[in-house]
Parts: structure tokens; C-alpha cells; sequence
């Protein structure tokens, strides 16, 4: 019943996000209406239900609790993070991924203070969809989840593995089925909560929200996968006034 | 007898080191009114990552001296850019890189307002990030590793924001121009801003218009 209202929601904001767009298409979006569609509807969902839960949560728990809680939650997640850098051959990655654990662990008090960051040991974050990337694997076009939010088809796959790895190795290893799912719902409130300055800051300064998202989604993607900073390449602008410069040196006539 | 001693020489090294921690601390107090004259004006002309930090250095006083930025009042901060941030970007080739192709399609009227528009905008952006200054806020420039001869240069550097978070990933993008280094491009974890406006600005003129584009952004600036 709730299913069937939702995918009702869904395809009709789906026929509403198909008639918006009459842009060139973008190469990584080949989908996006579809894409826009689900992405009015996770917004339309988070609004109703998840932002209004996190900001409760922020409202009645005070910051350095809520710092706590979520890097004890960010700490449980550093063990996958590591088996995923041993699989990108990162090898240096997964020891600072696993002394950051150990340490955070014990000094941190289960994770709770993030002692490693601030011995200048920052947070490696790591998932299945960069290892798929790592190994080869293009991304494919750009896809918004239902509820999850921004992916590719190629980072779509990886989070189903993540949360396969997930369940082995942390909250879902929990064999009590309602602390787990309790662990698990505080979760999302957590996470969600982590994110709400990003989403005001969205709100108050993108044009199109989507599209900010989604190319911020994508740049930062990339980087994960390309790894080391220094190796990454720069964007490269095409400096129209130079361009100019240039034409008029050549004598080229300006098209307007 | 012993426990007597003992207490004694223990308050003795208690004051001793009362007396060096006062010392150490007019020591510092000494270093900063130092380093206070010396970030006076940041130097273009240094070397990038010199500059950058200089920079940063001299913004990051102001802010943690002002409660005025701390509540958020849009006026103090936006003087604080002007002085403080402006004269060290070059702020109409972020615009223009931003608008890429369809710059030269815009007029001189145009581009002016155009680069206001988005320059309010991303005072929004970041006067958020300002707010949350506070005494433990620093910025540390990490090692490097560019030609300091090249024309286009990147400064890599870690922010701490607060107390137990994590340090974020800020970079600045900066070209030599006659005038010395000018910052005109920046990356927080990973995302570079003009590459993230790209396609919002080129979706909108290619709907409206570049009027089409300023009235949008000065509408989303208008907005709460």
C-alpha cells in the first residue's frame, strides 16, 4: 500500500522532471530525467521525514555528543574502508586506515574522540564503487537513488557490496535484531544530521540544485578514484578572454 | 620528615613552573603583536604558498577578533570580504571562467553585474563557514609540491574548523599576473567551485539569457 503510493509519487515526478529539461543533454546524464524525477522525490521524502528528524536530533542532543556519536559510527566504518584500500592495492592507505582504527579505538574511547585527526592522520574514506574505479571499471551515466541520493551505475553496485561488507564486519554482524536496526536507524538520523549544513548551504546558493549536487558528486568521485592528490589533474577552463587575445592577434572575426 | 620534603620542593617546581609558563606566555603574546605587523598586507609577490598563508593568517584575526561575523550580520561580513578576501582574488576570471563560452557573448554592463551577482552569491556560501570561526580555527599549509615558476599554481592546505572534527581539504588555484599571485579558484574536499558552477551558469543562459543569469542569482541572493 505505502509502496504502491510511493511509486505513484515517484512516476509522477518522474513525467514532471521529463518535461523540464530541453538542454543539450550532458554526457554523464544521459538519464537525466529520470534522474530528476527520483531526485524530486528523495528531496520531497527528506524534507517530510529525514531533515525534520535530524534537526530534532540536533536540537535536543548538544554538539560535542553528536560529534561523538557520529565518529563512533565513522570509526566502526574505517574497518571496510581498509579492506577496500588493500583491494586498490593502497596499501600504505590501509595501515594508516588501520592505526587510525586502533587508536581512535583505545585513546579515542571506542571511537569517540578522534585522536588520529588530530595527530594529522585524517580520515581515508574508502567504498567498493572507488575499488571498482581503482580497478577499471567506468562509471557509467550519472544515477540518482531512490532515498540514497546521488551514484553512478558503477558506484550503484558498489554500495549493494558495501552493504554486504557491512553486514559482516559491523552493525549488521549484531545477531539482536532490534539493537541492530536501532543501531541502524540512529544511523541515518546521524548521518543525516552530519550533512545538514551542506544541504542549507545547497539550498541558500545553487541555482539548480540538482545539477550543484550531481557535479559535485561526480568531482568528488573522480578524486577518490585517482587517489593521490598531487597526481590529479587540474580542471582545465578554457580562458575565453585569452581566446579573444588570440583571435584578434590572428585577425579572426568575432562570432557573436 | 620525607613527606614534608617532598611537598615542599613539589610546590617549589609548581611555582617554577607557574613562573615559566607566565614568561612563555608573554613570549607569545610578544610573537604575536610581532606577527600581527608582520601580516600587516599580505605580499603577492611572495612565494604562493607564503601568500596564501598570509592571507588566511590575517582573515583568520579579523574573524576570530569580530562578533559582529559571528552573528551573522551580512553587512560586517561582506566589508570583511571586500578588505580582507577581494584584493586578493581575481574575481572576474572566476566569473568568467564560470560563464566559459558564453562570456564573450556578454556586454561590458553585463559582466560587471554579472561578476557582483556571483560574487553576493558566494558570500553566501561561505559567510556560513565564517560564522563558525572560533578559537581553535587554523589553517596549516601542507608541503609544496608545484613549480613555483609555472603561471598557474595550486596551494594545498588543511582547515580545522572546530574542536574534534575532522580537518577539510582546502585548496586555492592561483595565477601570476603582472601584479604578483592572485588566488581565482578554490577546492573544498575535492570539489573545485568554477567547475561546479559551470553547468548551473550555462543551463541558465542557455534558458534565459545572461540578463536571464544575473536576475537569477541576485533572486537566489535575495532569498533567505
Amino acid at each position: 500500500m505505502f509502496i504502491n503510493r510511493m511509486l505513484a509519487v515517484a512516476s509522477v515526478t518522474l513525467l514532471v522532471g521529463c518535461a523540464g529539461t530541453q538542454q543539450p543533454p550532458n554526457p554523464q546524464d544521459p538519464w537525466e530525467g529520470m534522474n530528476r524525477g527520483t531526485y524530486a522525490f528523495n528531496d520531497a521524502v527528506d524534507r517530510a521525514v529525514f531533515r525534520p528528524i535530524a534537526e530534532l536530533y540536533a536540537f535536543v542532543t548538544p554538539r560535542p555528543v553528536r560529534t561523538c556519536i557520529r565518529n563512533v559510527y565513522l570509526n566502526i566504518g574505517e574497518i571496510w574502508s581498509m579492506i577496500n584500500s588493500n583491494l586498490q592495492q593502497r596499501h600504505v592507505d590501509a595501515i594508516n586506515t588501520t592505526g587510525r582504527f586502533l587508536l581512535n579505538t583505545t585513546m579515542g574511547l571506542g571511537g569517540c574522540i578522534d585522536v588520529a585527526s588530530k595527530q594529522g592522520q585524517p580520515r581515508i574514506n574508502n567504498d567498493f564503487g572507488v575499488t571498482l574505479g581503482v580497478w577499471g571499471v567506468p562509471q557509467g551515466p550519472y544515477l540518482v537513488l531512490p532515498f540514497l541520493g546521488a551514484s553512478t551505475v558503477r558506484d550503484g553496485v558498489g554500495t549493494g557490496v558495501d552493504f554486504v561488507g557491512n553486514q559482516l564486519d559491523t552493525i549488521g554482524a549484531i545477531p539482536n535484531v532490534r539493537l541492530r536496526n536501532s543501531l541502524w536507524g540512529l544511523e541515518v538520523v546521524v548521518r543525516r544530521e552530519a550533512l545538514l549544513t551542506v544541504s542549507k548551504t545547497v539550498d541558500r546558493t545553487a541555482l539548480d540544485p540538482y545539477s550543484f549536487i550531481r557535479d559535485a558528486y561526480l568531482q568528488q568521485r573522480r578524486a577518490q578514484v585517482l587517489g593521490d592528490a598531487d597526481a590529479q589533474e587540474l580542471p582545465d577552463y578554457e580562458d575565453y578572454a585569452d581566446v579573444e587575445v588570440d583571435e584578434k592577434a590572428l585577425g579572426i572575426e568575432q562570432e557573436k | 620528615m620525607m613527606t614534608a620534603v617532598r611537598t615542599e620542593t613539589s610546590t617549589r617546581r609548581l611555582s617554577h613552573a607557574r613562573l615559566m609558563g607566565l614568561a612563555s606566555a608573554m613570549l607569545v603574546a610578544v610573537a604575536m603583536l610581532l606577527n600581527a605587523t608582520a601580516h600587516a598586507s599580505p605580499d603577492p609577490k611572495a612565494a604562493p604558498p607564503v601568500f596564501v598563508q598570509e592571507v588566511a593568517d590575517q582573515l583568520l584575526a579579523v574573524l576570530k577578533e569580530d562578533p559582529e561575523v559571528r552573528n551573522q550580520n551580512i553587512e560586517r561580513i561582506n566589508e570583511v570580504v571586500t578588505e580582507y578576501i577581494m584584493p586578493y582574488v581575481d574575481f572576474e576570471r572566476t566569473t568568467r571562467l564560470a560563464a566559459g563560452k558564453y562570456w564573450r557573448q556578454a556586454s561590458e554592463a553585463q559582466k560587471e553585474e554579472l561578476s557582483a551577482a556571483f560574487r553576493n552569491t558566494l558570500i553566501r556560501t561561505y559567510s556560513g563557514a565564517l560564522t563558525k570561526v572560533d578559537k581553535g580555527t587554523a589553517m596549516e599549509i601542507l608541503p609544496f609540491r608545484g613549480d613555483a615558476d609555472a603561471k598557474d599554481v595550486v596551494v594545498r592546505s588543511s582547515v580545522i574548523q572546530a574542536s574534534n572534527t575532522e580537518p577539510i581539504r582546502v585548496d586555492y588555484r592561483l595565477r601570476r599576473e603582472p601584479e604578483g599571485w592572485r588566488i581565482y579558484d578554490i577546492n573544498v574536499e575535492n570539489v573545485w567551485l568554477i567547475q561546479n558552477y559551470r553547468n548551473q551558469f550555462a543551463q541558465q543562459i542557455n534558458r534565459s539569457g545572461i540578463d536571464g543569469l544575473i536576475v537569477a542569482l541576485n533572486e537566489r541572493n535575495a532569498q533567505n
